[in-house]
Order: structure tokens, then C-alpha cells, then sequence
């Protein structure tokens, strides 16, 4: 059996052990949910590893093309090579760096981070988490006051009288159109105004602010649905594939055995409900 | 009548692995028997290939993978896709990716699609990979690439590599093409990279993402998008290359049709239960 066909084999157990849920909680699903968390976080925390601390960060700290081995921080980083020669390979990480001992920063605040899981020093992670929360609303602000504050009314500023427009259509731009995005825009904010009770005319008004909400919502559950089909066809594509005699039908073969036992379980449990 | 108001009632309490049981043949039957639906591309969709379309041959382009296998049904076809338009157009094709399982989803399309044309490593494609941070790498790669990327998703330096010449920051791109399952993806670089600097964009998303991207479309700060299944589907149509997209989009419409079917008869059913109820209480 080659690692085609048994990559092939995981894959139709894990797709079945996840479905298996839509019957009832089960131990396939189990093992499958517990094997996802695990190779998860681990397979994100290698890559993480990987592609950014041991390049970016050590490869800046330690760069080859500043070795030397009388240094004193040099001598610090074979020390390190002792330890995890994978990591710190000899003669310094060949990244295409240079030396920057400001990246010391990053480091002492990703150290105070982990210090979280050591309870008498765990306070310093908060240094590491202000940090990361200060530096990333500052980046946030500015990009949401430029792309969906000033974009999104510079999207919604239409000419309501353009003779160039058709009067109606719906999926080109047309009067009909730019209208419905008036009174959607106008009517969507007012909803939000609450400082004003929402009764009378103000109340109408406000009420059709609900109606663009609820098509929207309406537009969003539709979209999810389709998600939803699109993926679990994704998975019957592959189910499909894997039923061929290339694969030795192994959806076939793991269904059929999936459901016998749990098929088994059921009859046992009717038998002894009490277990 | 009373025949099926007690058949629709019924149907309501009906136990709902049933009901999963029947999406579950819907979805398989037209995938073993297609019906070949006609497909028609949308406006957003026709967008999206009309401004690779406009790109001179020869263009540098931005693609950026943010999707895992889990959405892999709905993006990797646009993704596979847009790469045989930008191919088969001459254009350079520079990857980068949001998720960490967006560069092996990146490896898989080029391996796909590179069998099909005549294509090198470093020349007519890049595969820088992946980078954490989210936003940061989108800002990232709009102040200095090359800071980030000192080498590709191989180990190699981008020093060495031919087609990087040139390539510093994001500005230096003529196009950026975002497969996005969620965030960090298409309205990060909308943030952080098209609007600032005016570089056209257009996006893939999942159908769920949809909503929350349209509005970028709408007001012209994104060009077009490919709408989930649906939208790859199209896009394949356009290009003239059938692939996955296009197969699901027959067990796609039976699929709602019988949900919305569903949705239906479970409203009948209770507006009937609860004129009955009113009866029963006098009201």
C-alpha cells in the first residue's frame, strides 16, 4: 500500500468520523475531533516556527554574514547551536539578514508572553499582550477610517438624476439602483439612531431601516447555506474519488464498517440502556 | 386538503436525520448523474475577468492564498482558475499567503495548473509563502517586501531570484487577485494595500464571506468578485476551462432547491400549528 492510497484511507475515515456526528455523538467523531485539535496546533505552531521566529527573528539576532567566532554574542548563539542545532546551524542562520540587535524587543516580549504559563512572573505577559492589542488597534483605526468609513460614503454618494442611467435595471448601475441604495443607507442608520423614540413618521422610517436589515440577514443565511452545500460537496467530490478500485474502495469499506458498529453500539445500548 | 395539513405537520416532526439524510442524496445523486445546468456568468464575476483581461501581457501579479482544505471547495477552484487565465495571458505570478495552509493550497494549484503550461520556477512564477501576523504582512508587503521576504517558501534567497528584480514593495505589483476563506484576507488588503496605494484588486471569497465583501464592490474599491461554488463555476465558464466548480454546481441548485422546499413547508406548518393553537384558545 503506497502513502497515496493510505493518505487516501485517513481521509474517508476522518470525512466519516466527522459526519458520524450528524447521527448522534460518537467515538469515531471523537477521535477524529481530538486528532484535528492536536495536528492543529501543532502544525501551526511548527510553521509559525518555522516561517517567522527562526528567520525573522533569530536569522535578524544571528545573521551568517556577520559570524564571528570570538564575539561574545556569537559565542552566546553556539552555545544555543549546542542545545538546537537545527535551529542555530553552524556559522549563523543564512537568511539574508542583517545584524539588527533591535529585534532584541521582540524577543523579550515573546519570552514575557510564554511567562504567562509560570505563575510568579505570569503579570509580565501583559506587557507582550499591550503591545500586540496597541499596535494592532493603531493599525486597525487607520484602516478602517479610510477603506469603510470615507470608501464606503464615497461608495454611497450617487447622483440621483444622470441621463447617461437607465431608469431601471437590476444588476447594471441605474436610477432604480442608486435609489434603493439611498433609502437602504438612510433608513439602515436611522435604525441606529436611539436617542429619538422610534414612533411616527420617525418610527415608519426606521421600520423600513428593518426591512433593509431583514434582507440582508435573509442575503447572509442564503449565502451561508450555499457555503455549507459547496463544502459538504467538496467532501462527497472527494468520497467519490476515493470509492474507486485505485483506492481499493476504501469510502466504500469504511462506511460499511462504521455503520455495523455503530449499528452494534445501538442494539447493545437498546439491550442494556442503563451502560 | 386535511390529507396534507396532517402530511405537512407530520413532515415537521419528522426526526431531522432524515432530513440530513436527504441533503445527503441530493448532493450525491446529480454528482453521479449531472444534469449540466447552464451556467452564466454574473456581473462581479464577468468584472473580475475583465480586469485580468485588461492587464497587459506580461503583468505583475499579486495572488494571495487565504484558505485551508477545509474551504478548499469553494476557493482552490477559483484559485486553479485564475492562474490558467493569468498563464495563459503571459503574466507573472507572485504568491503569497495570509494562513499557513494557504501555501500548500498554493503548491497544489501550481502543480495542477504548471502541468499545463510550459512554466519555470523564479521566472514566471514566486511562491513566497507564508508569513504570520495578519494585517501587519499586508503592511508589511506595502512598505518593504523585500524585509519581509528575504526568502521564498523553498529557502531561497529572493536575492536570487530573476523575477523578483524589481519587486520592493507593493506598488510594484499591477494586480492583486485575494482567495479569501476569512480574515486575515480580502478586506485586510483592501485596508491596507488597495486603498492606499490604488492598486486595482479583485477578490474570491466563500459564500459566506460574501456579504461583508460586497460593499467593496459596490463602491469600487474591490473589482468584481468571484461569489463562492457559484462564482468559481462562472469564472470557469469564462475561461473555458471545466473543473471542480462547474461539476458541483448541478448537486449545488438541487440542494436548495430542496432546502428552500423544506423552508417552505416548515412555515406551513407553523402558521398551521399556530392557527390551530389560537383556535384551540378561543382567540
Amino acid at each position: 500500500m503506497n502513502i497515496e492510497i493510505f493518505g487516501a484511507w485517513v481521509a474517508v475515515f476522518l470525512t466519516l468520523a466527522i459526519f458520524s456526528f450528524l447521527y448522534k455523538d460518537n467515538p469515531f467523531y471523537k477521535i477524529a475531533e481530538h486528532l484535528f485539535v492536536g495536528v492543529s496546533a501543532g502544525y501551526w505552531m511548527s510553521m509559525f516556527f518555522w516561517t517567522q521566529i527562526q528567520p525573522n527573528l533569530f536569522g535578524r539576532l544571528w545573521p551568517s554574514s556577520q559570524y564571528s567566532e570570538s564575539g561574545v554574542w556569537y559565542r552566546i548563539y553556539d552555545l544555543l547551536g549546542v542545545v538546537a542545532g537545527n535551529v542555530f546551524p553552524d556559522g549563523g542562520i543564512d537568511k539574508g539578514h542583517d545584524l539588527h540587535f533591535i529585534y532584541l524587543i521582540p524577543l523579550a516580549l515573546g519570552i514575557m508572553m510564554l511567562l504567562s504559563l509560570y505563575k510568579p512572573l505570569n503579570w509580565m505577559a501583559r506587557w507582550g499582550i499591550a503591545y500586540t492589542v496597541g499596535m494592532a488597534a493603531g493599525l486597525r483605526a487607520y484602516g478602517f477610517l479610510s477603506s469603510n468609513v470615507l470608501g464606503q460614503v464615497k461608495g454611497t454618494i450617487m447622483p440621483l438624476v444622470n441621463t447617461e442611467l437607465p431608469l431601471f435595471d437590476l444588476v447594471e448601475p441605474s436610477h432604480f439602483n442608486n435609489l434603493v441604495i439611498l433609502v437602504g443607507t438612510v433608513t439602515g442608520l436611522l435604525y441606529f439612531y436611539f436617542s429619538k423614540e422610534h414612533k411616527g413618521v420617525f418610527g415608519n422610517v426606521t421600520k423600513v431601516g428593518i426591512y433593509f436589515l431583514m434582507i440582508s440577514f435573509g442575503a447572509s443565511f442564503g449565502f451561508a447555506v450555499m457555503g455549507r452545500i459547496s463544502l459538504l460537496i467538496g467532501r462527497f467530490v472527494d468520497l467519490l474519488k476515493f470509492s474507486g478500485e485505485q483506492y481499493h474502495h476504501a469510502s466504500i469499506w469504511v462506511l460499511l464498517l462504521m455503520v455495523i458498529l455503530l449499528g452494534y453500539s445501538a442494539y447493545k445500548e437498546k439491550e442494556n440502556p442503563e451502560v | 386538503m386535511n390529507y396534507i395539513i396532517e402530511l405537512i405537520l407530520k413532515l415537521g416532526k419528522v426526526d431531522r436525520r432524515w432530513i440530513f439524510l436527504m441533503i445527503a442524496l441530493v448532493v450525491l445523486i446529480p454528482l453521479l448523474y449531472p444534469i449540466s445546468l447552464p451556467i452564466r456568468a454574473t456581473a462581479t464575476t464577468q468584472q473580475v475577468y475583465d480586469a485580468v483581461e485588461k492587464l497587459p501581457h506580461g503583468s505583475k501579479v499579486l495572488l494571495s492564498c487565504e484558505y485551508s482544505p477545509s474551504t478548499k471547495p469553494e476557493i482552490h477552484p477559483m484559485v486553479v482558475s485564475f492562474l490558467r487565465h493569468c498563464f495563459r495571458n503571459k503574466h507573472k505570478i507572485y504568491i503569497t499567503c495570509l494562513w499557513p495552509d494557504g501555501q500548500f493550497m498554493a503548491e497544489e494549484a501550481l502543480e495542477e495548473v504548471g502541468k499545463e503550461y510550459d512554466l519555470k520556477y523564479g521566472e514566471d512564477y514566486v511562491l513566497l509563502g507564508f508569513r504570520p501576523g495578519n494585517e501587519a504582512v499586508v503592511k508589511g508587503i506595502v512598505s518593504d517586501l523585500r524585509k519581509l521576504y528575504t526568502i521564498d517558501s523553498k529557502g531561497t534567497k529572493v536575492t536570487e531570484i530573476p523575477m523578483m528584480e524589481g519587486i520592493n514593495k507593493f506598488e510594484d505589483f499591477d494586480f492583486l487577485f485575494s482567495g479569501s476563506a476569512g480574515s486575515p484576507g480580502s478586506i485586510d488588503w483592501v485596508q491596507y494595500a488597495a486603498d492606499p496605494t490604488g492598486i486595482p484588486m479583485s477578490t474570491g471569497t466563500t459564500s459566506i464571506q460574501v456579504n461583508e465583501v460586497m460593499p467593496y464592490v459596490q463602491s469600487g474599491q474591490v473589482q468584481g468578485i468571484l461569489a463562492g461554488m457559484p462564482g468559481a463555476a462562472e469564472y470557469e465558464a469564462l475561461i473555458g476551462v471545466k473543473g471542480i466548480g462547474t461539476s458541483g454546481m448541478d448537486a449545488q441548485s438541487v440542494a436548495h432547491l430542496v432546502i428552500v422546499l423544506f423552508i417552505v413547508l416548515g412555515n406551513i406548518g407553523f402558521f398551521i400549528e399556530r392557527s390551530r393553537e389560537k383556535k384551540h384558545r378561543g382567540y
